[in-house]
């Protein structure tokens, strides 16, 4: 893991439209190369926002963010390029079905032809997909259909991945199988920003992370470093609940 | 680049290809409309043509007025004629209870003695001419009897159809009275000159002063004849092509609620070049679309004894104002799926503009019927400028110089709806 930050954010702030309160309230972090970053936080922390912005969706109200030394509105191609993302939601074509969706989609990151096609096969066989994958999305379990989401936002080899909840709603096997892969993908030197709200996972997977609650960031650091600040808290879980004040969220 | 967009065109074929509804609303609602509409038209005018308004016809008058328009209302293709209802004699009673209830239409009744009183007044009006008295005054002096005859009408009977049925009567009345008046003419003529007495008083009826000839201004060698099939094949064509605003603001929407516009967003790909890959397969639609259309009208229809649609001299033509409803048609849809914020809301947004723009493009009713406000406001729809266009093609015989200003007028269209979803989207995006 190199010390060289591939995220900077400084004093980001985002307001949206017809809101009363920031989402994000001026928070600043770095990310290194080759981390395995964990934004957790409950639900409306700000996390998704937060990603959304590190994406290039939409443009913070204020603040600063590099991407590998270059921002949005000046390098918006190249950043584009670099980034992969594996949304919350499977942003999948249903009726088509998995190689036709990864083909589509490995296109529009500017791959076409063998390196494409074998890319697919690669990723396909892996993930346990090849023998399903001319069929259409629409007949695939939830598991299945989380594996396809995950091809589609590395196919292209992205020196950062961002992964919002990528195991949510799938069982044991496929999880595991995804968990292992993400390593893989890290260990090749991608750099993965990863938000959930399974603080088990979190822990084992994540080198650094980052607990963020109402916009702003609540600490930062190793998951063994948060552990041993909270005396008494046997996990990141019970960490994460104590600075969060246990409170249901909406 | 050109990966990118060849990729999107083949994905948009794919997802077309597997939406069985969107296929059908694109291709076979069309036809069987085309099907319906002309088939439905043509049949309302042959049922008009052939078997003609039921009309229930009682003649008191039993001379030259009732036996004269007799004569020419069975001549005419426009109504049947009845003098009995339900086997019995009319009367003035029951032919306006049967029309009452709907079983005629229309009734005429011709009162006793009408001829009668025609010739009166016309020999009285000749006898004033030739002795130079004045009429005016003869008449406030009321020795002149008018002639009533009553109609007796349907209240569900189409203004259009009596607007007809009364000219009819009118002419027959007007040549009755003009005979009467030549023949008394001829008479008081060969009175005042003897020589003259042995000339011919029926030359009125053997001589036709005024003829009519009609001809259609079609610029046309092959002489298009309009007929249903001319008239609603382009109309129901433009139509279907504009309703490609359903399914394509559909789709558009579709890809916003399954989550992929937020994955496209984020790579490293022009928003704008998805949306070329769309307009690219849906023009393509658009053009699939009136070929079948036309097949309809050439093929299809012929074989169920209506008329083929004729073509016109300008297959360029016809090219060139077919791509640009084409293009107007899919910047439309485009447009309303960028506007619209779900799919709910596109479906009815898109059929109701769509109706409201055919109905004021001259679609349902043509727009010279329309009133002034109307029709100008039609001018206003580009169904409107792409059925002038196909008219002056398919009826008009006119060729690619005819045809600019509408080509033109679609093309600009589609770039201001193409403007407007530029707009939408980055005000969509700047939350």
């Amino acid at each position: 893991m190199s010390n060289t930050p591939i995220i900077e954010i400084e004093q980001l702030t985002k307001t949206f439209r017809h809101a009363t309160e920031p989402a994000v309230k001026g928070i600043s972090f770095a990310i290194n190369r080759n981390e395995i970053f964990g934004l957790l936080g409950p639900n409306g922390a700000g996390k998704t926002t937060t990603i959304s912005i590190l994406c290039g969706l939409f443009p913070p109200t204020s603040g600063k963010v590099m991407i590998n030394g270059q921002d949005f509105q000046t390098h918006s191609t190249e950043i584009r390029q670099m980034i992969g993302i594996v949304p919350q939601d499977i942003a999948l074509y249903p009726t088509l079905n998995a190689r036709e969706n990864l083909e589509f989609y490995g296109s529009m990151y500017g791959l076409y032809g063998r390196e494409l096609r074998n890319s697919i096969n690669d990723w396909l066989n892996k993930l346990g997909l090849t023998d399903a994958a001319k069929r259409k999305l629409s007949t695939y379990s939830g598991g299945m259909k989380r594996r396809v989401n995950l091809i589609a936002g590395v196919l292209h080899k992205p020196s950062i991945l961002f992964l919002d909840e990528p195991t949510v709603g799938v069982d044991v096997h496929s999880r595991n199988v995804i968990i292992q892969h993400l390593k893989e993908i890290n260990a090749q030197g991608t750099t993965i920003i990863y938000t959930s709200h399974h603080m088990e996972e979190a822990e084992t997977f994540c080198t650094r992370v980052s607990i963020i609650d109402q916009g702003k960031i609540l600490t930062q650091g190793t998951p063994a470093e948060l552990i041993n600040n909270h005396p008494g808290a046997p996990n990141l879980e019970t960490v994460f609940l104590n600075l969060t004040k246990r409170k249901l969220r909406d | 680049m050109l990966h990118k967009l060849l990729a999107t065109v083949k994905k948009e074929v794919l997802l077309l290809l597997r939406d069985k509804v969107g296929l059908s609303i694109l291709f076979i609602m069309p036809m069987v409309l085309i099907f319906v509409m002309t088939l439905v038209q043509d049949s309302a005018f042959k049922t008009m043509n052939e078997k003609g308004i039921p009309v229930v016809f009682i003649d008191n008058d039993k001379d030259s007025l009732g036996i004269q328009i007799e004569r020419g209302l069975k001549a005419n293709d426009l109504c049947y004629l009845s003098d009995s209802i339900d086997g019995k004699p009319a009367s003035v009673e029951t032919a306006q209870k049967a029309v009452q209830e709907g079983k005629f239409l229309v009734g005429i009744v011709i009162p006793k003695g009408a001829t009668e009183a025609i010739r009166k007044n016309v020999t009285e009006l000749v006898n004033q001419t030739l002795n130079g008295e004045d009429s005016a005054k003869h008449k406030s002096a009321g020795t002149t009897d008018s002639v009533e005859i009553t109609i007796l009408i349907d209240p569900v009977a189409k203004k259009s159809f009596l607007i007809s049925m009364t000219s009819n009567l009118r002419e027959f009345i007007s040549e009755v009275k003009t005979k009467i008046m030549f023949q008394t003419f001829s008479e008081q003529v060969a009175e005042i000159i003897p020589d003259k007495q042995n000339a011919p008083t029926n030359s009125y009826q053997k001589s036709q002063i005024i003829k009519y000839k009609e001809l259609y201004a079609s610029k046309s060698e092959d002489k298009i004849v309009p007929n249903a099939v001319q008239h609603n094949v382009p109309a129901w064509t433009i139509f279907a092509m504009f309703f490609i605003a359903i399914p394509l603001s559909s789709s558009i929407l579709k890809e916003k609620n399954e989550g992929s516009v937020f994955r496209l967003h984020t790579m490293p790909t022009p928003y704008l070049l998805l949306v070329n890959g769309k307009i690219i397969v849906y023009v393509i639609v658009c053009l699939i679309q009136f070929v079948l259309m036309l097949s309809v009208g050439q093929i299809f229809l012929p074989m169920l004894g209506l008329p083929a649609l004729v073509l016109g001299n300008s297959i360029a033509g016809i090219m060139l104002l077919t791509g640009a409803t084409a293009f107007a048609a899919t910047g439309y849809g485009v447009m309303v799926g960028t506007l619209a914020s779900t799919e709910h809301q596109a479906a009815i947004m898109g059929s109701l503009s769509i109706l409201l723009l055919s109905a004021l493009g001259g679609i349902w009713v043509p727009s010279y019927v329309m009133p002034e406000v109307m029709r100008n406001i039609s001018a206003w729809s580009p169904l409107n400028w792409s059925l002038e266009g196909f008219y002056k093609l398919f009826l008009r015989g006119g060729h690619v110089s005819d045809v600019l200003g509408e080509t033109l007028k679609l093309l600009l269209f589609f770039l201001a709806t193409m403007t407007v979803t530029s707009i939408a989207n980055r005000k969509k995006r700047t939350v």
